[in-house]
């Protein structure tokens, strides 16, 4: 799984999530906080990512991510471990 | 000391209903006697033996919304923001109580926020919602959406509604079974009438039942449809010798109480007052009707209007169709009204609309103050033949009266006995 992949996945499920947001606005270097997201709505962001790429990762994992690319990486290394099993 | 009566009247109504998704089609329904029962097709597993219903057919929040955008843009992007991915009891309670605050003109002219409270009545409303995310969640735990802690709880209702309305006095979700609508009129007239508040948002939620809960008004008895099975729209026949249990319906609505100052401060007229209501129970744990638990509802409400049973023209009866039920109420009737009985007219708006459950008393006040306001009773639709020959039931066809005065009663499973008068304005 692609790391673009990956991003594209996450873009999609920020624009479900967060409707007054424009596609372009969300770079992967951003934060959901700034781009409007709530607490719920980043653990939302989190878990609907997970299910579309059926994966399961502990909501821990994503405790010291601070920025769209951080959850990407979490994402990506756990789809490389699950991939490797 | 000067003792200043704080009079309590409705400034404001709205409802999203199987006959009309605002109060003036709402209206003309009733009048119309349009019934909104039809056969609904069961999609759900298990398949349930009754399929009629009155349901808020084909609803679309963002189609249903945009007739406000003209009202208050500000209002419409928060409301539509609020509850564009919201579960459908939430969306529908929206709609319903939009309707009303715009009606009363708190969008361009409010008393201040800790001045405003809001009563949800309704109980278990998370039901359905929950039954179609059961299976999705055995097989994975995980995916569960955050946002579910928020939605199963009934108090969503009060956190989304007060937060698009900017309301910072009292609120809360009030249950009473069948009567959970007039539960939340009478909490909210209390709060009015004490000085709590001045306005107060009262919104009956959809009762938006799983496969299971229909069951289980099946099997307990409660619910008909079955000798009409072919011919949904004469299902429910409140007051007929062919009644045979309740009919499910669908229904927001929602009422703006407001003390008699605020509105005369906010140069808006009440729509009718209300003078008298009463609350009480049988100390029953059974789903079984007390004739004498409704008649001292409907005597103590009177009493608290300080009106006699003469002065009252009609009733919106709870009449349910159940036929233990209806009976009971047409004694109850007998027994407070005595020789007046014969001259005070009584209808079921629930013929019409089904069973609103949780919504039923402020669907069936809306439609009273509508009766009054536009002088008309809706008619019985399938009265044939009546249970009793000594009551003044209306006919099969609307007819123009004047009323005055009216008492809607509503009575629920646990001997919850409650009614409320009303006076036109």
């Amino acid at each position: 799984m692609s790391k673009e992949h990956v991003f594209e996945v996450v873009k999609n499920v920020i624009i479900e999530v967060l409707p007054d947001i424009k596609p372009e606005q969300i770079q992967i270097e951003r934060n959901l906080r700034e781009l409007g997201a709530n607490s719920i709505d980043r653990m939302e962001v989190v878990t609907m990512s997970m299910e579309e790429l059926d994966l399961k990762i502990p909501l821990m994992s994503f405790a010291q991510v601070s920025n769209i690319q951080g959850m990407v990486d979490v994402l990506v290394e756990n789809y490389a471990s699950v991939e490797s099993n | 000391m000067i003792v200043t009566i704080n009079k309590v009247g409705i400034t404001g109504m709205g409802t999203v209903s199987s006959i009309g998704n605002d109060v003036s089609t709402f209206c003309n329904s009733l009048r119309g006697g349009k019934s909104g029962i039809k056969q609904t097709p069961i999609i759900k597993e298990p398949k349930i033996s009754v399929d009629l219903a009155a349901k808020i057919e084909d609803f679309s929040f963002s189609d249903s919304i945009d007739r406000f955008q003209n009202v208050s843009e500000e209002k419409y992007d928060h409301a539509k923001r609020l509850g564009r991915r919201a579960p459908f009891v939430i969306q529908t309670s929206i709609i319903s109580a939009l309707e009303a605050w715009f009606s009363a003109r708190l969008h361009d002219n409010k008393p201040l926020p800790e001045r405003i409270g809001l009563i949800v009545a309704g109980q278990n409303s998370t039901q359905n919602y929950q039954y179609d995310l059961i299976s999705k969640f055995r097989k994975n735990p995980e995916y569960l959406s955050p946002r579910y802690a928020l939605e199963f709880l009934e108090t969503n209702q009060i956190g989304v509604l007060s937060e698009l309305f900017g309301i910072e006095g009292e609120g809360f979700a009030v249950g009473g079974a069948s009567a959970t609508g007039n539960v939340g009129i009478i909490k909210g007239y209390q709060l009015v009438h004490s000085g709590l508040v001045d306005v107060c948002i009262v919104t009956g939620v959809v009762a938006d039942l799983s496969p299971m809960d229909i069951q289980g008004f099946i099997n307990i008895g409660a619910m008909g449809g079955k000798k009409y099975i072919d011919q949904p729209e004469k299902s429910c026949r409140p007051f007929d010798t062919q009644h045979e249990g309740f009919i499910y319906g669908q229904a927001s609505a929602s009422v703006i109480l407001e003390s008699e100052i605020s509105a005369t401060k906010r140069g808006i007229p009440f729509l009718a007052e209300v003078k008298g209501y009463a609350l009480n129970l049988d100390s029953n744990s059974s789903a079984n009707p007390n004739v004498n638990g409704e008649a001292k509802a409907m005597l103590s409400a009177l009493n608290q209007a300080g009106l006699s049973a003469s002065d009252v023209d009609y009733i919106n009866t709870h009449g349910s169709s159940s036929p233990l039920g209806d009976k009971t109420e047409a004694e109850a009737i007998s027994k407070v009204f005595k020789d007046h009985r014969s001259d005070l007219w009584l209808n079921s708006t629930k013929g019409l609309t089904g069973h609103c459950l949780y919504s039923a008393g402020i669907v069936e006040t809306i439609a009273t103050v509508e009766q009054m306001r536009q002088g008309f009773l809706h008619p019985n639709k399938n009265l044939e033949i009546p249970i009793c020959k000594d009551l003044q039931f209306c006919g099969t066809a609307a007819v123009d009266y004047q009323v005055d005065v009216a008492m809607s009663n509503s009575f629920g499973f646990g001997g919850i006995n409650t009614s409320i008068v009303l006076k036109r304005r």
